[in-house]
């Protein structure tokens, strides 16, 4: 009955044989199906308005029209809408990492009173969606002159994003021995310098993912962004190619041309740090 | 001096230099946790915590249409909003969103989490197809499904048609119903990715002795899903499950991009309608007694869920 772990080498059996075509169908399909979204959106990004809208459709456009890539760039603001999506998702990064990472080492680090109210007040306040405190988030707005501003957006962002940042990097910190840092202390380093000079690079693929992580979270947004921006040229793409949906036409060929320049930065980047961001989100909630 | 700490305390501890100015140290080792937590806390307390207050004030006070707080009005908020027809209808459609999405998603990303854990080819592939709903921001990948299912035009439609499945197009959505049916689906679909990574990361953590031990004893395959594998996801699915259904919940893009919550309040969910009762309608005195509403109810099932689910996890050590 016992079989040694390494039963590689052996012959595999026709049960064996079955189970394997059956994970591979499972497999594809779950990939076609979750493929099949950009795969319509890129065919449509290639038609003619005509093509889309006609009765007895076309799954692939007749002619690909490339040119509807290029079109959107003159039909909307579409580099002004793509440089304020750049710009959020970097503000955003720069101040929650400026203000995450002094937090997740003291937490990391130190011990101090208020220790666990201040973990429960970071957990706590991940439950309240910006959408829920919209009204409230506006009232604040208004009364700092940050509606209708890309800074609004990035305080925003970066403030919401604080808690997963806050998380993540402490058990990321919480991970690295401690000794290199007291060495670095005994040979006069202060605790800035240390935590500067040798915790940092250390916990760098850490660092990265949390990055990464709060560009994209930043880069996606769209609530607040409709809620608060209504210049157009300080609208970020996921709220600006709407321009597009239209109360009495939508641009379908243009929508999409536009979702597919919004959409390939942030999946390239999330393949990056999927591997990291998950045992990340893990060691978190396990070690909390 | 600063040479000389340097040198010290190769030899000996680094306390005696410190010794002079042990006072203002010691003080400022007390103080110095505060400081480094201090910019996480102004940021927090600002864009959060103030906004929370200004909304629970708000919720109890009458609320002029210009915003101005007009005093405390008894629960009148909260009143008019648990009386109006359409409150009910949102109450029902949150619940439903809320549960359909977090179980359906939760039990296929398991499933899938299980599939991806095997090792074959095209492993690495396969893992990354499956990260793209979790990458692609909500509206746009709600476009994306509007566009599919519509009945004029929609692919779904056109690949049916060429595939020979069914003989002429079919209206997707003929009901409000199976709009909202829709929307679920399509958060279902953006949702999985998540728990499947959360249980891979659970799964990869699990020393492989465990199911070898069972194979000698002559464990089914499902016995040892129940009885070696559950048991030790349970944590990565306690996380991925608690932070759902705070997303979920709140989840505003793909109602309001596929419906806007429209016909009639008939696929609103809470948060897409406290944002019409706020910026549409101007009651944002009942918009804010929406949220907290909604967010004692988050609130409520949250963290029953994770005081059952970390019970029950002691009862079984």
């Amino acid at each position: 009955m016992s079989q040694p772990a390494n039963s590689v080498k052996k012959p595999l059996s026709a049960k064996k044989v079955i189970l394997r075509v059956l994970l591979y169908l499972v497999v594809l399909d779950v990939c076609i199906i979750t493929l099949y979204p950009y795969f319509a959106m890129l065919c449509t990004a290639l038609k003619g308005r005509a093509e889309i809208f006609t009765a007895d459709g076309t799954i692939l456009p007749a002619t690909a029209l490339w040119s509807n890539f290029i079109d959107i760039w003159s039909r909307a603001t579409m580099g002004r809408y793509m440089l304020n999506s750049f710009l959020i998702a970097g503000g955003s990064t720069v101040i929650a990492m400026l203000c995450g990472i002094p937090a997740a080492y003291a937490l990391a680090r130190m011990r101090f009173r208020g220790q666990t109210a201040f973990l429960g007040f970071v957990i706590v306040s991940q439950m309240f969606a910006p959408v829920v405190l919209l009204i409230g988030i506006y009232k604040v707005m208004l009364s700092m002159h940050l509606t209708d501003s890309i800074w609004g957006l990035i305080f925003i962002n970066a403030a919401f994003n604080q808690a997963f940042t806050v998380w993540l990097l402490r058990g990321t910190f919480m991970g690295i021995s401690a000794e290199m840092e007291q060495a670095a202390t005994i040979d006069g380093c202060t605790r800035v310098q240390s935590m500067l000079r040798v915790l940092l690079p250390v916990a760098a693929p850490g660092i990265v993912t949390t990055l990464i992580f709060i560009f994209i979270n930043a880069w996606n947004e769209y609530t607040v962004a409709l809620c608060l921006i209504s210049t157009d040229t300080r609208k970020p793409l996921t709220v600006g190619i709407n321009i597009f949906n239209g109360y009495n036409i939508i641009e379908w060929q243009y929508l999409f041309a536009a979702s597919i320049f919004a959409i390939i930065p942030v999946v390239i980047l999330f393949m990056c740090i999927e591997k990291n961001l998950v045992s990340g989100l893990a060691s978190g909630g396990v070690k909390g | 001096m600063i040479t000389k700490t340097q040198h010290v305390p190769l030899k000996a501890s680094p306390q005696p230099p410190l010794k002079r100015s042990s006072g203002g140290k010691k003080l400022f080792r007390k103080i110095e946790p505060y400081i480094w937590i201090a910019p996480s806390i102004i940021l927090m307390a600002v864009f959060i915590l103030i906004p929370i207050c200004s909304v629970f004030q708000m919720s109890l006070n009458k609320v002029s249409k210009t915003g101005k707080i007009q005093g405390f009005n008894n629960f009148a908020n909260f009143t008019k909003v648990l009386n109006s027809s359409a409150f009910g209808i949102v109450l029902k459609n949150t619940i439903v969103w809320t549960i359909a999405v977090v179980v359906i998603s939760t039990v296929l990303g398991f499933m899938l989490a299980l599939i991806l854990n095997n090792q074959f080819r095209g492993r690495k592939i396969a893992r990354a197809i499956v990260v793209f709903p979790w990458a692609t921001t909500l509206v746009i990948q709600a476009s994306a499904w509007n566009f599919i299912i519509n009945k004029d035009y929609g692919t779904l439609n056109t690949l049916l048609l060429k595939l020979g499945l069914i003989q002429q197009s079919v209206n997707w959505t003929p009901t409000p119903g199976t709009y909202f049916a829709w929307e679920i689906a399509c958060g279902i679909f953006v949702t999985i990715p998540f728990v499947t990574f959360c249980v891979l990361s659970g799964l990869q953590s699990i020393d492989t002795s465990y199911y070898e031990a069972a194979t000698v004893d002559g464990a089914t395959y499902f016995q040892k899903l129940f009885k070696i594998t559950l048991p030790l996801v349970k944590s990565s699915l306690t996380v991925s499950t608690v932070l759902n259904i705070i997303y979920v919940f709140n989840s505003f893009p793909i109602i309001w991009t596929m419906t806007k919550g429209d016909p009639a309040n008939h696929t609103d969910t809470l948060v897409t309608y406290l944002y019409k009762l706020a910026f549409y309608n101007n009651k944002q005195g009942e918009a804010a007694a929406v949220s907290v509403i909604g967010f004692i109810i988050l609130l409520i099932c949250a963290s029953t869920y994770m005081i059952y689910t970390l019970r029950k996890g002691d009862d079984d050590l």
